[in-house]
């Protein structure tokens, strides 16, 4: 079952690769580190505190021009409130501030997340909204579903000590002056449990958008993302 | 708000360093189950299948805790979950068997529903399993003969879910043959915050 899953996973990555080589669309690359606290309260609640940078490292057009200039792009600072509703489900709410060429964007979450626990793997699904804010655009208004799966690389559930594998899936559908459009989103990590507290994770952020537009943009991010858990 | 590449390595490294020096300080629990290769299991376990033939393929899996190692066989058998449990030495502790909760008899469903309804305001029995503990030879019987031994001792496994006031939580209860409940646990889940977030 883990053998056929990864090898899924890295056949859905390169097939998604080769379509993107082969046209004529617009890429990024870069990199996308953050860090993420979690500090668990009486009764159900917890803190989400997280910070993530996008530096760009390249862009260009396929088969064309290539820009290799390294670039800081942005910096997102987010605090999300969580109350347990369910056995396996949560719900949140919070803000997130996003610092891009001189400016603050604020960015109103709601979400609402099932875990479920199977057999050899977990699967969370992540509803979401949010609402963009800023002086220099128009206000963007999101819809957002993602699938992730956990796999864990050696036994049933994930151990400290532990390789693992996570695999994101999410569909972000977004509304910016009359205008709509879809991301999707596929992120398959490699992630290691340091202890019952701590995760860490790197693997490719992959994002296509404005393909409905004919207008395709391809980003391609370095993700390495820390997880810390606060009892 | 201006940063270079330069300032993002000193960045990462500051927010490692921290949540490093966190770790550090935090209490570790140690207990782990992981999945091994047969030539990793006790041989006194391994000959505990050798002349059982109708099982296809089994799964080894070594539970560590603090004080405690054992051993975990898992198999299908007639389209049946089996898990048969053994000691750190391979020496067997018992059989469980994987059923619907329609295969207990009406009698025995109604005694377990009613102790569940006093502990949970409402319950789910997410998962059923038949314990088999005995000797060796009694279990080993049973085993190859699909055919309840009279000398092995029977409790029953239920995950239930249950929801308490304004809680709900899993829990793990162990009843034994006539319904008694014999011991209750509380199952902590593992974090998941890097499966939201």
């Amino acid at each position: 079952m883990n053998t056929k899953s990864i090898l899924l996973c890295c056949f859905i990555v390169f097939f998604q690769f080769l379509n993107t080589v082969q046209s004529q669309s617009a890429y990024q690359v870069g990199l996308l580190p953050g860090l993420n606290l979690n500090n668990k309260f009486k009764k159900g609640w917890s803190l989400n505190t997280k910070i993530e940078s996008r530096q760009l490292l390249q862009r260009g057009v396929f088969k064309t021009s290539i820009d290799r200039r390294n670039q800081y792009v942005l910096t997102d600072l987010s605090f999300i409130t969580a109350k347990k509703v369910g056995l396996n489900s949560r719900i949140a709410g919070g803000y997130l501030m996003r610092f891009e060429d001189g400016d603050i964007q604020h960015r109103f979450i709601q979400q609402f997340i099932v875990v479920q626990r199977k057999s050899g793997y977990r699967l969370a699904h992540r509803f979401f909204t949010d609402q963009t804010f800023s002086i220099v655009e128009d206000p963007q208004f999101r819809l957002r579903y993602r699938l992730t799966t956990e796999i864990p690389l050696n036994g049933e559930s994930v151990d400290p000590k532990e390789f693992y594998i996570k695999m994101n899936n999410e569909y972000v559908n977004s509304l910016q002056s009359s205008a709509y459009d879809l991301e999707v989103r596929l992120i398959p990590l490699l992630g290691y449990d340091i202890s019952e507290s701590l995760k860490i994770e790197t693997g490719l952020d992959y994002r296509v958008n404005s393909f409905i537009r004919n207008n395709t943009r391809h980003s391609f991010w370095m993700s390495l993302n820390l997880f810390l858990e606060i009892d | 708000m201006k940063t270079t590449i330069k300032t993002i390595p000193f960045y990462l490294l500051f927010l490692i360093s921290i949540v490093f020096s966190i770790n550090l300080q935090a209490q570790e629990k140690y207990e782990r189950e992981s999945r091994i290769k047969q030539k990793d299991v006790p041989t006194e376990a391994l000959r505990f299948f050798d002349s059982i033939s109708n099982i296809n393929k089994i799964k080894w899996y070594k539970e560590e805790g603090f004080n405690k190692i054992s051993f975990e066989a898992k198999f299908k058998l007639n389209r049946t979950k089996y898990s048969v449990e053994f000691d750190s030495l391979g020496n067997i502790e018992d059989i469980e068997i994987e059923v619907d909760l329609d295969d207990l008899k009406t009698q025995l469903k109604d005694t377990i529903s009613t102790q569940l309804n006093r502990n949970c305001n409402s319950h789910k029995i997410t998962k059923l399993q038949i314990q088999y503990t005995g000797n060796k030879a009694d279990l080993w019987h049973q085993l190859k003969h699909q055919a309840i031994n009279p000398n092995t001792i029977v409790h029953y496994e239920l995950i239930v879910k249950c929801r308490q006031s304004k809680d709900v939580n899993l829990f793990e209860y162990l009843f034994s043959e006539i319904g008694k409940i014999v011991s209750v646990s509380k199952i902590v889940f593992k974090n998941s915050s890097h499966l939201e977030y």
